[in-house]
């Protein structure tokens, strides 16, 4: 094994942990019963999405200083998981909006930023895949990182004057019992873990698809696309 | 600076000569917008007691794509006679140019509404209102800095017709929301209009700052 292939064992393994613990350790919730189960990763993967985009932000604006390969490539892996983890959070919380709010969707301010959030980073992903390859695609792309990144909070401030129906942020408010709140800490650091690994997994196919690492072990090089890839 | 202001001018001077010279665009885009209205009376079923429910939302529809079109075409003429390349050979700065051609592509979108916003009210029964025409300015402004900096950068990029209403659309959203609620407001329905002009007056401003600083690297070879 090498160390992406371990890397990414541990993150799997971390995750079964916090499957377990979400569904042996946590409470069962006194109102919404075992739908509420969906609450840990449902948030964990919205905070971990959040973490890709700030990371494809960050890339984007680094690229467009001083033209960094390497901020592009880290843009690029960290859309492409960020858009994993929003697909997981919107996902995941239709499943849970039909047996609670009796529907799969509301035009709510935050699963329409989200939403917004998806449609602009698949846009990202696009303008990679559309652009010549090169300079002008890594140009373009980061544009459209650093427009989308502001395009969130403007949507979900512009819509918070609408009614909103979307849970409040019970972490902050401390409304969680010990257990419960354990549960969402373990989860959420066990999310961001994975997150990580596969960007740094996704970084490495960007290295070798760009052709930037001249000498490659060939163990290394056959093992890397083999990896958990992410679908586009 | 003043020279900045000068070649912005001069360039929407000339794409404005252009556009009067051969009267492509805003005939085309006159009967989008009016077409638009036709179809969307069939697709809702319009009488009398909805039409000004529904008014709104039409409005939006045509604009947005209207928008969509007029974008799109503003840097056509430059990418087919390849005189982009010519242009920013030149001194003056890109964000100027940019600044010219947006201005340009945005009076043309003006005089676009300058139809729609009349066809509306003859065929759904709306009063158009002041507090309407400004809402549709104002989100003008915004909507056409977005537009214009996605289509200078979908200009050199192949499938430009498919990018540039999947890069602008969502980037457009923050527009739609606060205008449809100040026009909603304007046509009737019960809103705080002066929140929603407020909101867009400040993503006006966000935007086309945000736009200025990014045209340099959209439109530098």
């Amino acid at each position: 094994m090498n160390k992406y292939e371990k890397a990414a064992a541990a993150a799997v393994a971390l995750m079964l942990l916090a499957a377990g613990a979400i569904f042996l350790y946590a409470p069962t919730d006194a109102l919404q019963h075992e739908v509420q189960r969906i609450f840990y990763l449902h948030v964990s993967s919205a905070i971990a999405a959040y973490g890709c985009f700030t990371v494809v932000l960050l890339g984007s604006a680094i690229y467009l200083r001083n033209g960094s390969l390497a901020a592009d490539r880290l843009a690029r892996a960290g859309a492409l998981v960020g858009l994993v983890f929003t697909t997981v959070t919107l996902v995941m919380g239709m499943l849970w909006a039909k047996p609670i709010w009796n529907t799969f969707w509301a035009w709510d301010a935050r699963l329409t930023s989200t939403l917004v959030l998806w449609i602009i980073y698949a846009g990202y992903l696009l303008v990679r895949r559309l652009a010549e390859p090169g300079r002008q695609a890594a140009r373009f792309a980061a544009v459209v990182g650093i427009f989308g990144f502001v395009d969130v909070p403007v949507v979900h401030f512009s819509v918070t004057w609408w009614r909103t129906q979307h849970p409040g942020p019970v972490i902050v408010r401390d409304a969680l019992p010990p257990e419960m709140l354990a549960t969402f800490l373990f989860t959420m650091a066990c999310t961001v873990v994975l997150a990580a690994v596969m960007i740094a997994i996704r970084y490495r196919i960007e290295t070798l698809a760009d052709g930037a690492v001249t000498e490659v072990p060939e163990r290394t090089a056959a093992a890397a696309p083999r990896e958990p890839e992410p679908s586009r | 600076m003043t020279n900045s202001i000068a070649v912005a001018l001069a360039v929407a001077r000339k794409d404005l000569t252009a556009e009067w010279r051969t009267r492509e665009l805003v005939p085309a885009l006159a009967q989008f917008v009016v077409l638009a209205l036709v179809i969307a009376n069939f697709g809702f079923q319009i009488d009398s007691r909805n039409a000004s429910s529904i008014a709104p939302g039409v409005l939006w529809l045509a604009l947005v794509f209207a928008g969509l079109v007029a974008f799109g075409r503003a840097f056509a003429a430059e990418r087919e006679q390849a005189s982009l390349e010519a242009m920013l050979m030149t001194p003056a700065s890109p964000v100027a140019i940019f600044a010219g051609k947006a201005l340009a592509a945005t009076l043309l979108l003006v005089l676009c509404e300058a139809v729609l916003l009349p066809a509306l009210a003859l065929f759904f029964g709306t009063t158009i209102s002041p507090a309407v025409v400004l809402a549709v300015l104002l989100a003008t402004i915004g909507m056409a800095a977005l537009g214009c900096l996605f289509a200078a950068m979908v200009a050199r990029v192949r499938a430009r017709e498919l990018l540039l209403p999947l890069l602008t659309l969502p980037l457009w959203i923050p527009f739609i929301i606060a205008g449809g609620q100040a026009v909603q407001v304007a046509m009737g329905a019960s809103g705080n209009y002066d929140q929603a002009v407020a909101l867009l007056i400040d993503f006006d401003i966000l935007f086309v700052v945000l736009t200025s600083l990014a045209a340099r690297f959209v439109l530098d070879e």
